[in-house]
């Protein structure tokens, strides 16, 4: 073994042994860890979920945040013992409603959101895959072309289809069992997406078939979409490459997103994915992350809410993305009216993601998340990566059974749009 | 046969030269790095052992970004490059720690933020926008601007065009009154609006420096825009200046005869003396924002002063007995005047408390034209903070030694970075004029109004 799998090794084998240590509390709680959207206690939390596909027994905090506002402020009102068998609970969702089109159900109400290769490591992407497969859940490709390596689990993979059109081509479409129009992302609402340069190695610019180490940025908005009319020539594109996909269309959350959330319905599309300013992963202007677009938690139920005014709820599938950290902020979502939710920071987090934003400075991701550098690239080996998602995810299941239970609901469909059940706090 | 020469065209599209201008006084470090140095020499033994004496394997860091990359390696961490990423914590949590350094945490004062004070340096000092991966990390909403979002287009151009200079995207504001009706007799005497390139001036601040007042006229003039100040001495660049008019200092304004003049309108009535002798100038009534302001404003619109200055205190708060965020009265004021009919016949700059760039936007959005920003230049020129700086009277912000053209560029570059930031938000709402967004309320989101709609129903927890 040469010296750099050594070092790999070596940092690799620490760091893994680091998040099984850190949530013990064994060290205390580190002080710069964290802030008030994801808190020390949060992040540490969901490694420890990872570690062992439970909830933490030692007094961490899993539920909320200190953003003091939103799913930080929302609650459940207390309904005292279980009123179900928890494992009676169902947590599958159907991901479509309409009347044609192939039914698809996934198992838990989650699924991982776009991030893309060249913003992400291949590893992690592997692993996101390969945890998809075994949940029975889908990852997405993000906007940046279909690696190889992922083809084999296609039939748990969205391929995204954005305004950059990195790496779509005819059989990413036809491999998809969904086909995401991402139209915009909450971190970057109304700007689009931008891979910085260093990020653009050889193998991401073969992928995106741009040049290397040179920004790329993705066109905002669609230069061939101006009106629904024009959206819905877009449907019927990606239903003409492969009309066994569902579609899925992704926007942001501006005033009125209602309007655009039922324009899409009329288009055809079968999921309408929500995604509020406060999530997203990539690099993006400080400015935008923090003002512009409304956050998730306001955007659900005002869709929601017109989707049941114009008749079409149970026609179209609600997905929440955007800041959604935990089981509860999950719970809460389809409380407010989605359907279930997109996840994507907190699988990141899963894997060692603190949460230190610093993933667009020189080599990127200390421990191998967003990076495209090939020696941190490896601190996360994708067998590992998917253990500890799936052991989230395992958690996460049994908090949404713990919620349900509460409330006698069998299934997690009959939460949708029960705000009778949720409290505020001041 | 005579050839025709090529003559270049005068059109020049707006553009902030910046270039860095790196901090000349030390400034603090954000994170603290440490390691329990007993525990790092039984580590480095024990790892020794472990490589087998491999130098390379054995003193490989857990950081990318050098801070144990001095000859003391975790001994004498190098904490200036720590940027708090955790993985020493992550890779040896019984050796290392890492925590926001106590004199980073008592930058600033009870509103302005360690964070905030920060974005302000590396803003002057870079004239780039502040950009960072995964997602927001601060509080849900807040109080005045952190309760305000802006609006977004799915579809609408110029968005990212405008962001990269495609599309153009105009951030220019005329500063003066509009004609509402075409007098013959007096076109001459009519004063023509003045036009800024960015809805920013620089407003007056409470402070004799020099250097400081030297480097706001040398920016001003590079930009394009104004400076307000009560010291008529004070300053290069003096086209740029706006004085403040008061009985004392009204005949050596009208010798300078200034675009633009503001005067106290509590304090005195000097109006229609300034429009008769300064037939050319803008007048500005410059006043504190209080419960009645918006009658105020209506009387002196009717009056016919060219522009109203609205200030609140240095931490956005108005002048009412019960203060409020400048953002609620400053809707107010336009609100009113729009009743009245009267809002486009005045200028409204507003000032105070506009420390960060989406405080432009969002000015704009409850009814401002344009913006002055007070201590965030003494911020960007790296004063001190000596106490709380909210009262105008007393400033508790200490100018430090600088050279004025250090300070021209780093708030050349403030500008630089303020202004893509307004691009990005107009762009992102398909918006080709920042005129467009004045008083645009429907292009907002209020963090409490959206949140009594979307969480209605929903029972408090007793």
């Amino acid at each position: 073994m040469g010296n750099l799998e050594l070092i790999v090794e070596k940092h690799s084998e620490r760091i893994h042994h680091g998040l099984e240590v850190l949530p013990s509390l064994r060290h205390g709680l580190p002080a710069g860890l964290g802030n008030k959207r994801w808190t020390a206690e949060l992040i540490l939390a969901t490694y420890e979920m990872a570690l062992t596909g439970d909830l933490p027994k030692n007094g961490l905090e899993y539920k909320i945040g200190d953003s003091g506002g939103g799913f930080d402020v929302l609650g459940w009102k207390n309904n005292g013992f279980p009123k179900v068998d928890q494992d009676s609970i169902d947590l599958s969702i159907p991901l479509n409603k309409r009347g044609e089109d192939r039914k698809i159900e996934i198992p838990l109400p989650i699924y991982g959101g776009g991030m893309s290769f060249g913003s992400i490591s291949l590893n992690f992407m592997l692993a996101r895959a390969r945890a998809a497969k075994r949940i029975r859940t889908y990852t997405c490709t993000g906007e940046g072309g279909y690696p190889d390596a992922i083809v084999p689990y296609r039939d748990h993979v969205i391929t995204q289809v954005a305004t950059g059109m990195f790496g779509v081509r005819e059989e990413t479409i036809q491999y998809a069992p969904i086909v995401e129009f991402k139209y915009a992302q909450g971190a970057k609402p109304g700007l689009g997406g931008h891979l910085l340069a260093d990020k653009v190695t050889s193998e991401v610019a073969k992928m995106r078939e741009s040049s290397m180490f040179t920004s790329l940025y993705s066109p905002f908005p669609f230069h061939s979409v101006y009106s629904v009319e024009d959206h819905k020539k877009h449907v019927d594109w990606i239903k003409t490459v492969n009309p066994r996909a569902l579609v899925s269309v992704k926007v942001s959350t501006p005033t009125d997103v209602d309007m655009v959330a039922i324009g899409s319905y009329y288009a055809g599309a079968n999921i309408i994915h929500i995604d509020g300013g406060y999530g997203g992963t990539g690099a993006a202007p400080e400015i935008a992350k923090k003002n512009i677009a409304m956050p998730i938690e306001y955007a659900i139920p005002k869709v929601h809410d017109y989707l049941v005014s114009e008749g079409v709820r149970d026609d179209i599938v609600l997905i929440a993305s955007g800041g959604i950290r935990t089981a509860d902020d999950i719970a809460k979502s389809i409380a407010l009216g989605a359907d279930g939710c997109v996840v994507a920071t907190a699988e990141a987090v899963a894997v060692g993601c603190t949460h230190c934003g610093n993933c667009e400075r020189g080599r990127g991701c200390q421990v191998g998340i967003t990076t495209t550098d090939p020696e941190l690239s490896q601190f996360i080996e994708p067998e590992w990566g998917e253990t500890r998602i799936v052991n989230l995810y395992t958690a996460w299941t049994k908090r949404l059974r713990s919620i349900l239970a509460g409330f006698g609901l069998k299934s997690v469909r009959d939460l949708r749009g029960r705000r009778d059940l949720l409290v505020r706090y001041k | 046969m005579e050839t025709e020469t090529f003559k270049p065209s005068k059109y020049e599209r707006f553009r902030i030269e910046t270039k860095p201008a790196p901090h000349v006084y030390k400034i603090p470090n954000r994170f603290d790095v440490s390691a329990k140095k007993v525990r790092l020499a039984a580590m480095l033994v024990h790892e020794a052992f472990e490589f087998k004496l491999n130098k390379e394997v054995v003193l490989s860091r857990p950081c990318i970004y050098g801070v144990f990359g001095g000859h003391f390696g975790g001994f004498k961490p190098l904490k200036h490059k720590c940027v708090g990423c955790m993985r020493c914590v992550q890779e040896y949590p019984h050796i290392m720690t890492v925590k926001q350094s106590e004199e980073y945490n008592r930058l600033g004062d009870s509103f302005w933020t360690p964070e905030a004070v920060f974005t302000i340096w590396n803003e002057a000092s870079t004239g780039k926008i502040p950009v960072k991966g995964m997602g927001y990390k601060g509080a849900f909403g807040g109080e005045g601007f952190d309760g305000i979002w802006t609006d977004m287009s799915e579809i609408v151009r110029p968005t990212r065009d405008g962001v990269y200079g495609r599309e153009y995207i105009s951030t220019s504001v005329d500063i003066g009154r509009k004609s509402t009706r075409v007098d013959f007799s007096k076109l001459d005497q009519a004063p023509s609006a003045v036009t800024v390139p960015v809805p920013i001036i620089f407003d007056e601040l409470p402070t004799g420096d020099m250097s400081a007042w030297r480097a706001i006229g040398m920016a001003s003039e590079k930009l394009g825009t104004f400076f307000v100040t009560r010291d008529q001495t004070r300053g290069e660049g003096r086209g740029s200046m706006v004085p403040i008019v008061d009985e004392n200092s009204f005949h050596e304004t009208i010798e300078k005869n200034p675009a633009v003049v503001e005067y106290d309108a509590e304090r005195s009535d000097l109006f229609e003396k300034l429009a008769s002798r300064l037939s050319s100038s803008i007048v500005i009534a410059r006043m504190p924002v209080r419960e009645d302001t918006g009658d105020v404003a209506c009387e002196l619109a009717r009056e016919g002063v060219h522009g109203l200055h609205l200030y609140a205190d240095y931490h956005g708060q108005d002048y009412s007995k019960d203060p409020r965020h400048v953002s609620a009265s400053l809707k107010e004021v336009h609100q009113q005047l729009v009743k009245e009919g009267l809002r486009d016949q005045v200028t409204i700059i507003a000032s105070g408390g506009i420390t960060l760039a989406e405080h432009v936007p969002k000015a704009i959005m409850c009814g401002a034209d344009l913006v002055g920003i007070d201590t965030t230049v003494l911020v960007a020129l790296q004063a001190e903070f000596l106490g709380e700086t909210r009262d105008r009277a007393g400033l508790k912000l200490r100018p430090r030694r600088i050279d004025p053209a250090w300070g021209a560029q780093r708030l050349v570059n403030l500008f630089g970075a303020w202004h893509d930031q307004l691009i990005e938000i107009l762009s992102a709402m398909g918006m080709r004029d920042v005129r467009r967004l004045r008083g645009d309320i429907g292009r907002s989101m209020m963090d409490a109004e959206l949140r009594e709609q979307s969480f209605k129903g929903i029972a408090w927890a007793t």
